[in-house]
C-alpha cells in the first residue's frame, strides 16, 4: 500500500507541476509538449512479440527438461542429455526472468525457480525425509534451476560418483526429488504462460495510461529492478564482493555446472537490451519500445540521443564482460580488478535507466536500496 | 483492510501544495515561519524519538577495537585483524559488535556518489587497508625488539613514548586510523548519506512530505539517512542530542579531529557550525524544505572536508618541524598521522565541483613522494612544504593557519 501510495503521490506531483528540470531535456523549449507516443502500441508489442513468445519458448524448454529428467531417472546411466536440457531451459529463463509482472508476480516465478546458491542442506533434508511441500517459501532455495544444478553436477566429484548416487540405495529418493522439482517448474511456468495467453494480455494492454499503476509504469519499474538487483547485483556484484567487500565465488549462478555463469549473464544482458529496443523474441523485427518512446520524447543527454547512449552502454557492457575469462577464473583473482571494471560498465546502465530514462518518461521508481546503516 | 481515505486526503494535499515555490518557509495560519534548528539534535514523532544511527555507532566502535588490536603485539594475528575489519568469526571483545551484521569493510569506499560506479576503485581502497593490517603483522610485529633505522623496521623513541614503525618509518596503525576517517566516516557521511542520490532515492521525498515512516520505525527514510550521516561524526557521543558539548572526545576518528581543529584559534567555531548544520538540515527535512537541507549539506561537506585538509597539513608541518629539529621519533609519528589524513583527502567533497578537494591521483602522487626510497628517513622539509602548500591551495585556509 505504501508503495502504491508513493507512486501515486509522485505521479500526481509530476502531473501537477509539469516539466521539472532534470539533466535530461525532453523538449527544446520551455513548453510542455503533449506526449504523442502510443503506449498501447508499445504494450502490445511487448506482449505479442516478446513476452508471450518468450514464455512459450520457456515452457517448451521446461517440457523438454521434464522429458529428459524422466528419461534420466528411468535409466540413470548418462547425464549428458538431461544436463543439456537443463542448460537450454536455464538459458531461456534468462530471457524471461525480467517479466516479473502480472501472472509471474502473482506466483513469484523468479523466486521459485532461480534462487541461488541452492540451499544444499535443505535439499538433502527434503530428500532424506522423502516428503516435502514445494509450495513452502522455506523450500524456494531448494528447488528450481539451482537445485537441479546441484543434483546434476554437485552430488559427487565426477560423473561416475553422481550416477552412483542415483543408482545407490537412496537413488529413488534423489530421482523423485529431481522429478518433483522439475514438475514444480513446469506447473509454475505453464500457469504464467496460460494467463498471458488468456485474459491477462488484454488487461495488460488495456491498462495503457500514464498513472503509476498503469502497465508501462509498473513494467518499467520491474524491468529496472530486474536489471539492477538480479542481473547486475545477483550475477556480478554480489559474487564480485561489491557490496560486502569480500569476493563471494560461491554465490555465482550455476555454481556446480561450472564455467557457464558468464554465459547466462550475457544472455540476460542481451535480453534486457532487446527488450529496451522492442526487438521481437528470436527475430530481428522491432516494434514500439522504451527506445522509440525516448526518441519520441526527444530525450537528449549531453547532446546525444538518450536511447543511443543507453544502447552504446549496453554494447560496451557486453564487450567488456565477454572479454573476461569465465567468472570462476576472474573471481579467483583478489581483488578481481578486471571483473569489477566490467561490473562498473554494467553499473553505468543503472543511472541511465533508473534516473535519465524514467525522468524523461515521468515514471517514478518505487523501490529503494535497503542496505543502509 | 485497506483504507484509502488517508491516501485520498494526502493526494489532495499534494495536489494543492506541490506547486508551491521553494522558499524556506512554512506557512502557518498566514504567518511565515522560518525553519529553525532546535536547541539539540532531538526530533520526535508522536512522542517517540525519530533519531537513529546505531549502525554508525557500531562501526565507530569496531574501528576503535581494530586500531587498538593493531598494537597488541602479544595477541593480535593477521586473522584477528582481518576478521575485525570484516566482522567475521566473532573477533571483537564487545559481544554486541560480534552480534551485529555490520562491518567496517562493507562501508569502506562504498558511497553511492563516489563508488556506485567504481567497484574496482572501492576494492582497491579496501585492499589498501587489508594490506596495511598484514604489513603490521608481517613487518612490524617481528621487529618489536629491534631498533628502527633506515630500511629496518622496529621501535623508535618519541619522548616518553615508543613508536613501532616499518622500514620506512611509518606507523601502520596511524595510517589505518586516519585513513578510515576518510574512507569510512567522510565517504559515508558526505558522499553517501548527505547526497541527494541517497536522500531523495525512490519515493523518499513523497514519503517524507507525507510523514510515511519506514515500516516498523518512527522515522521516514530521508530522516534516517540524514541521521546516519550525523552518526559517523557523533555516533559515539554520550549524549548525541547535545553532542557538541563533548565534540573531540567521543572517539578517535572524525569526532576527535573536529575537536582538534576547533581548538586551533584560526578555526574556532567550526564545531558549533557543523553541529548547527546537522540540526538545521534535519529540521529542514522535517519541514520538507529540501533546498535548506541541501544548503546545510554543503556546509557540512565544506567544513568536514576542511577538517581532513587542515589536519593533513598540520601533521605534515609538525613532522617537518620535528625533522628539522632532528627528532625522528616525533616526526615519524606525526608524519604517519599525516599520511593517513593525506590518504583521506581523496574522499573529501568539494560542493562546488562534487569531486574530492584532491583526487586519488593527486593523493597517490603525494604518497609516492612520502614513500620514496627510505621513506620518512629521507623525506625533506622541502617536500613536506610542497605537499602542504598543494593541499592548502585547494582549500580556503593557508599552510600557516593549519600548520600550528
Amino acid at each position: 500500500m505504501k508503495r502504491i501510495f508513493g507512486i501515486l503521490a509522485i505521479s500526481l506531483f509530476i502531473y501537477a507541476c509539469g516539466g521539472d528540470d532534470t539533466t535530461v531535456s525532453t523538449d527544446d523549449t520551455d513548453t510542455v509538449t503533449p506526449v504523442t507516443f502510443d503506449r498501447s502500441a508499445m504494450l502490445t508489442n511487448w506482449a505479442d512479440n516478446i513476452i508471450i513468445p518468450g514464455y512459450q519458448d520457456f515452457v517448451a524448454k521446461v517440457n523438454t527438461l521434464e522429458a529428459q529428467v524422466a528419461s534420466f531417472t528411468d535409466t540413470p546411466n548418462d547425464l549428458t542429455a538431461v544436463r543439456a536440457a537443463w542448460l537450454d531451459a536455464y538459458t531461456t529463463w534468462q530471457r524471461v526472468s525480467m517479466f516479473e509482472v502480472g501472472p509471474a508476480e502473482t506466483v513469484n516465478l523468479r523466486l521459485n525457480v532461480n534462487i541461488y546458491p541452492a540451499n544444499v542442506a535443505t535439499i538433502e533434508d527434503n530428500i532424506t525425509a522423502g516428503s516435502y511441500n514445494l509450495d513452502l517459501s522455506s523450500n524456494r532455495a531448494a528447488k528450481g534451476f539451482p537445485a537441479i544444478d546441484y543434483l546434476l553436477y554437485g552430488l559427487g566429484e565426477d560423473d561416475a560418483a553422481i550416477l552412483a548416487i542415483y543408482n545407490g540405495t537412496n537413488g529413488d529418493a534423489y530421482k523423485q526429488y529431481l522429478l518433483d522439482i522439475t514438475a514444480d517448474m513446469k506447473t509454475l511456468s505453464t500457469t504464467v504462460f496460460n494467463e498471458w495467453e488468456g485474459d491477462y494480455k488484454e488487461t495488460f494492454v488495456a491498462n495503457d495510461g500514464a498513472s503509476a499503476t498503469a502497465s508501462t509504469d509498473r513494467f518499467v519499474n520491474d524491468y529496472i529492478f530486474y536489471f539492477e538487483k538480479h542481473l547486475r547485483a545477483g550475477k556480478m556484484g554480489i559474487p564480485g564482493g561489491v557490496f560486502s567487500g569480500s569476493v563471494e565465488p560461491n554465490n555465482i549462478e550455476a555454481l556446480y555446472a561450472g564455467g557457464i555463469s558468464k554465459d547466462l549473464f550475457i544472455v540476460g544482458l542481451n535480453a534486457t537490451q532487446d527488450f529496451f529496443n522492442g526487438k521481437a523474441y528470436n527475430s530481428s523485427a522491432q516494434g514500439e519500445s522504451l527506445a522509440s518512446y525516448l526518441d519520441e520524447l526527444n530525450a537528449i543527454k549531453d547532446g546525444a540521443d538518450l536511447s543511443e547512449i543507453i544502447n552504446s552502454q549496453f554494447d560496451v557492457s557486453r564487450t567488456v564482460v565477454s572479454a573476461l575469462g569465465n567468472f570462476e577464473q576472474e573471481l579467483a583473482i583478489n581483488p578481481p580488478t578486471n571483473f569489477l571494471n566490467a561490473y562498473d560498465e554494467v553499473q553505468r546502465l543503472v543511472p541511465l535507466l533508473k534516473v535519465d530514462m524514467v525522468s524523461a518518461m515521468s515514471i517514478s521508481i518505487d523501490f529503494a536500496d535497503a542496505d543502509g546503516d | 483492510m485497506k483504507n484509502y481515505l488517508p491516501i485520498a486526503l494526502a493526494l489532495t494535499t499534494i495536489a494543492f501544495t506541490s506547486c508551491e515555490d521553494d522558499d524556506p518557509v512554512i506557512t502557518d495560519g498566514g504567518t511565515d515561519i522560518e525553519v529553525t534548528a532546535p536547541a539539540t539534535y532531538s526530533f520526535e514523532r508522536d512522542g517517540e524519538s525519530t533519531v537513529s544511527f546505531s549502525g554508525q555507532t557500531t562501526r565507530i566502535q569496531m574501528a576503535q577495537e581494530l586500531v587498538s588490536e593493531m598494537s597488541d603485539f602479544d595477541n593480535a594475528t593477521l586473522a584477528s585483524l582481518s576478521n575485525m575489519f570484516s566482522n567475521e568469526e566473532n573477533p571483537f571483545e564487545n559481544e554486541d559488535l560480534n552480534a551485529s551484521d555490520k562491518s567496517i569493510k562493507s562501508k569502506v569506499a562504498a558511497s553511492t556518489d563516489y563508488y556506485a560506479g567504481d567497484a574496482s576503485g572501492s576494492a582497491t581502497v579496501k585492499a589498501f587497508f587489508e594490506a596495511r593490517l598484514a604489513d603490521q603483522v608481517n613487518e612490524v610485529f617481528p621487529a618489536q625488539n629491534t631498533v628502527a633505522e633506515a630500511g629496518v623496521a622496529g621501535q623508535i623513541a618519541d619522548g616518553e613514548s615508543t613508536r613501532y614503525v616499518n622500514a620506512q618509518g611509518f606507523e601502520y596503525n596511524q595510517i589505518v586510523a586516519k585513513g578510515l576517517i576518510g574512507a569510512l566516516m567522510i565517504d559515508q557521511a558526505l558522499n553517501n548519506y548527505l547526497g541527494t542520490a541517497v536522500l531523495d532515492e525512490a519515493t523518499n521525498v513523497e514519503d517524507n512530505d507525507n510523514g510515511v515512516v519506514v515500516e516498523g520505525k518512527s522515522y521516514t527514510n530521508m530522516e534516517h539517512k540524514w541521521d546516519e550521516a550525523f552518526g559517523y561524526l557523533y555516533g559515539n557521543a554520550a549524549d548525541a542530542a547535545n553532542a557538541n558539548a563533548t565534540a573531540g572526545t567521543d572517539d578517535n576518528f572524525l569526532n576527535k579531529y573536529l575537536g582538534r581543529v576547533e581548538g586551533d584559534e584560526d578555526f574556532a567555531g567550526i564545531a558549533q557550525e557543523v553541529f548547527d548544520a546537522f540540526k538545521l538540515g534535519r529540521a529542514a527535512i522535517v519541514a520538507g524544505d529540501y533546498e535548506l537541507r541541501d544548503e546545510q549539506a554543503e556546509i557540512l561537506r565544506t567544513r568536514l572536508s576542511e577538517v581532513v585538509g587542515i589536519r593533513a597539513v598540520y601533521y605534515l608541518q609538525q613532522g617537518k618541524n620535528a625533522i628539522e629539529a632532528g627528532d625522528y621519533g616525533a616526526a615519524f609519528h606525526d608524519l604517519s598521522e599525516g599520511f593517513g589524513f593525506v590518504y583521506s583527502l581523496q574522499f573529501t567533497r568539494n560542493p562546488n565541483t562534487d569531486a574530492p578537494y584532491l583526487s586519488t591521483e593527486e593523493v597517490n602522487a603525494f604518497i609516492s613522494q612520502l614513500t620514496a626510497d627510505n621513506g620518512l628517513w629521507d623525506v625533506t622539509p622541502e617536500t613536506l612544504d610542497a605537499i602542504s602548500t598543494a593541499i592548502a591551495a585547494q582549500f580556503d585556509f593557508t599552510v600557516t593557519q593549519a600548520g600550528s
